[in-house]
């Protein structure tokens, strides 16, 4: 434990890096979050294989993103970028209420991981522009946000093409690194 | 043997983790006062109070006071995020009210917050500080008035105390805590979260 938080103390006030995952399943928007932090502009995507990594520069700390593909057959993969990690973005596409219950569960199967045990978690409740999205009480209660206990956890409305509500998310991000994660 | 197992009931209660709420409606300063319990009980400094921004989910402290380790959980108080405050009430030890003591036009609402969370049955017997916060402000009313407008019923068999605190400069923060740590230990509920965690002594 103590080696953690010198681990996570050296790299936050340190070389001031934080690695930081994006997670969610397949076209919840993470790699239109990704690209709109990073370059301000919102970029055509395909569905990613594989991943995608970019830093971005934001209240003076370096966040080393990783996009991880959502779909179902790579998701096992997403465990090979846990380690290191100070935070987790788990992106959730807010008006799929079809498969809101799958993304309930693929998170909580995260938090589980052992080498996530000491990451914060910002959850995006994204496409809030789509007609029929949740709104983040609303996608609190689906993802059973309330069963986490140990550690600190942030929901924020999000339109990645409009670049609403990301860096709310960041600000709440850099703030909880710097005062000591969970 | 007895001693040998009563040493190891004394272990495991010295290391009893007190989980306490810090509940209130929105705006009250709830963050302010976790961060200001930062920098008052730990060596790390706490955010300074103009990069609060309004909690959105939970954020926690761990802090040691008066010798008892404090789990603090801070919930959002915005209206429609009320409704998750009562997923911690079954494992929480005690409840932080926090009520901005310079805005009677919210105190209603406030007051119907509270009691709601009083009913509830998943907080019987624990512990209640009320914070009439805010105190740096000059309009602020006092714990005493604060308390007549509440006018709290059947608060006769809960353990509580109305305080008058400043989040912003620290002010009565540590003589509210401590009787917090105190009425804690003294509680039922704490023996009963406990039993219920399965770390009960010998003999039982």
């Amino acid at each position: 434990m103590g080696i953690l938080f010198t681990r996570m103390f050296s790299s936050v006030f340190g070389n001031k890096e934080a690695r930081i995952l994006v997670l969610g399943l397949d076209n919840a928007g993470k790699t239109t979050i990704l690209y709109r932090l990073q370059m301000g502009e919102v970029v055509s995507t395909i569905p990613t294989i594989g991943f995608n990594v970019e830093t971005v520069q934001y209240n003076n700390i370096k966040f080393q993103v990783w996009d991880l593909g959502g779909q179902t057959s790579i998701r096992p993969y997403w465990r090979c970028y846990f380690p290191n990690t100070q935070a987790v973005i788990y992106v959730v596409d807010s008006s799929d209420t079809d498969r809101i219950g799958i993304a309930k569960e693929e998170f909580h199967a995260i938090l589980e991981e052992e080498e996530l045990k000491g990451a914060i978690v910002l959850i995006f409740a994204n496409k809030q522009d789509l007609p029929g999205a949740l709104d983040d009480a609303a996608v609190t209660e689906a993802l059973e946000l309330h069963k986490i206990k140990n550690r600190q956890w942030s929901i924020f409305k999000t339109c990645a093409v409009k670049g609403e509500g990301l860096y709310e998310g960041l600000d709440w991000l850099s703030n909880t690194l710097k005062s000591g994660g969970s | 043997m007895f001693s040998l197992f009563y040493g190891l009931y004394k272990y495991m209660f010295s290391k009893t983790e007190f989980h306490v709420l810090i509940l209130g409606i929105d705006k009250a300063g709830k963050t302010t006062l976790l961060e200001k319990l930062k920098t008052v009980y730990s060596n790390s400094e706490g955010l300074p109070h103009d990069r609060i921004v309004p909690t959105v989910g939970l954020n926690i402290g761990r802090l040691e006071v008066s010798n008892s380790k404090l789990v603090f959980w801070d919930l959002g108080g915005q209206i429609g995020l009320r409704s998750i405050w009562e997923k911690y009430y079954e494992e929480a030890h005690a409840v932080v009210y926090v009520i901005d003591a310079a805005c009677p036009s919210r105190f209603e609402d406030a007051k119907s917050a509270l009691e709601k969370v009083l009913r509830h049955d998943d907080l019987r017997g624990a512990p209640l500080l009320v914070l009439a916060n805010k105190q740096d402000l000059p309009d602020a009313v006092t714990a005493e008035e604060l308390g007549r407008y509440l006018d709290l019923k059947k608060l006769d068999e809960r353990v509580y105390m109305f305080e008058a605190v400043s989040a912003y400069d620290g002010l009565g923060i540590k003589g509210s805590l401590e009787w917090l740590v105190e009425a804690m230990e003294r509680s039922k509920r704490t023996e009963t979260l406990r039993l219920r965690a399965g770390m009960a002594g010998p003999g039982v």
